[in-house]
């Protein structure tokens, strides 16, 4: 059965290896907002942080144009930094990036790779914490939703949504219908019905 | 001074039982610009707590390169109060608060998941009727968990006195000006471990244990509080779809 959990809470009896939790005296204890599914053993965050992790697609803003490197807003604890050697495009402040993380160094920074300026466009911020929602599964819902839209669409796993052409004030309702729903079942139908409603 | 009466057949002066809790209600999230936030109404007291963060430790010479660090700033609106405590900015009171709060919140969030970062926490009392600090760290701690920082508990804090000989929980602004002893204390309910205990004033040892145990025994209901205000914005979305 799948209940909200907040922090402090326990909930197993048994050790579970989860992400947003800890285990104390052999118990699991959740240590954020939560979705927890006691038959599948997952716990969801519903608020939550975003931690670079290698192989992740990011979306930034560039901060900071140095000598050989440019340092990126991720819009996260932590800030990003591109080495001007491993990139094609000459970038200014304020641009907008599409990069995957390469590497975390030991102080959080995420070192990012195969960078590329995306230009025009409008960029917005949803929680981290529902991008998965807003991907769903092998990207249906995001598919869906530029295919309703017309509208190119870049995703970062920072939170960071790039958004060019086609219907772009459909685009951000719908992300933000996303954010507030993700935790009930039946989204993407949901979503589609919305869609397919605004563009006729 | 005159010694002013503060317990007349077992009821105090706005006619609560000894051990009985002014009215609370909890609202998560009323600030939009915050990572997460949170208002208390706890009798009178009218408390804002907003966190930021984590991010970028500034100036750099307060950060940390093994752990987060927490900078708490507690103060009161000039029209808090009709005493001096409604003095703007930050005097010695509030810099005491700030960090005795910042300390219960050190013991409670998972630090070194975000090294050389700050995590700010501001407590602004718009309304004053004593205990708002402990009030206070009920809010923030709500804050806290609204932002979605990893955290090991749900700390509440509540104040203990003394009237007479009469130990009594949750003292108001009149009863804390001239009761014998205040004694603020914050809890992880889970251990039941306490992270803040101050104490102004004497209290035998006897009525020190009575004092905590009413603290700790006012806590379930003070943590329930607390989580049916983190849970209520998504049980609004989800009704929607029942």
């Amino acid at each position: 059965m799948r209940k909200i959990v907040v922090p402090g809470e326990i909930i197993s009896d048994r050790p579970l290896r989860m992400e947003g939790s800890i285990i104390e005296d052999g118990k699991t204890c959740s240590t954020v907002m939560g979705v927890f599914d006691d038959e599948k053993g997952t716990l969801i965050s519903l608020e939550g942080l975003w931690y670079p992790r290698p192989g992740e697609k990011v979306i930034g803003i560039i901060d900071e144009a140095k000598l050989n490197t440019y340092t990126v807003n991720l819009q996260a604890p932590y800030k990003g930094i591109i080495i001007s050697k491993y990139t094609e495009d000459i970038m200014a402040n304020g641009d907008i990036v599409e990069a995957i993380v390469k590497d975390v160094d030991k102080t959080g920074m995420a070192v990012l790779a195969r960078a590329r300026r995306l230009g025009g466009g409008k960029v917005v911020y949803i929680k981290p914490s529902k991008i998965p929602r807003i991907l769903g599964k092998g990207n249906t819902m995001i598919n869906q939703i530029s295919d309703a839209t017309k509208s190119s669409i870049e995703v970062g796993m920072n939170g960071l949504i790039w958004v060019k052409g086609g219907r772009i004030d459909l685009v951000l309702e719908a992300l933000v219908k996303i954010q507030e729903e993700a935790h009930i079942s039946g989204l993407t139908e949901r979503v589609g019905s919305m869609l397919k409603e605004k563009t006729q | 001074m005159d010694k002013v009466e503060l317990m007349i057949d077992g009821k105090r002066i706005d006619g609560r039982t000894a051990d009985q809790l002014r009215p609370i209600s909890i609202v998560a999230n009323p600030i939009r610009n915050a990572a997460g936030s949170a208002y208390i109404e706890w009798g009178a007291n009218k408390i804002f707590a907003a966190v930021y963060g984590p991010k970028e430790a500034l100036p750099k010479h307060t950060s940390d390169p093994e752990k987060a660090v927490i900078k708490c700033r507690y103060t009161m609106a000039p029209f808090s109060s009709v005493e001096e405590h409604g003095k703007p900015g930050m005097n010695r009171r509030a810099i005491e608060i700030s960090k005795v709060t910042a300390e219960v919140f050190e013991n409670v969030i998972l630090l070194n998941k975000f090294p050389g970062s700050e995590i700010d926490i501001y407590i602004e009392v718009m309304q004053s009727d004593g205990g708002t600090r402990a009030a206070g760290i009920t809010c923030a701690a709500v804050a806290l968990a609204a932002s979605g920082i990893p955290m090991r508990d749900l700390p509440y804090a509540v104040s203990a006195g003394k009237v007479g000989d009469t130990v009594i929980l949750d003292l108001n602004k009149i009863e804390d000006n001239y009761s014998d002893a205040d004694v603020p204390v914050a809890i992880c309910p889970r251990k039941k471990e306490v992270s803040l205990l101050q104490m102004d004033g004497n209290l035998t040892k006897d009525e020190f244990d009575t004092a905590l145990n009413m603290i700790i025994n006012s806590g379930s209901y003070i943590s329930q509080l607390q989580i049916d205000a983190l849970k209520k914005p998504y049980e609004k979305i989800e009704e929607r779809y029942l």
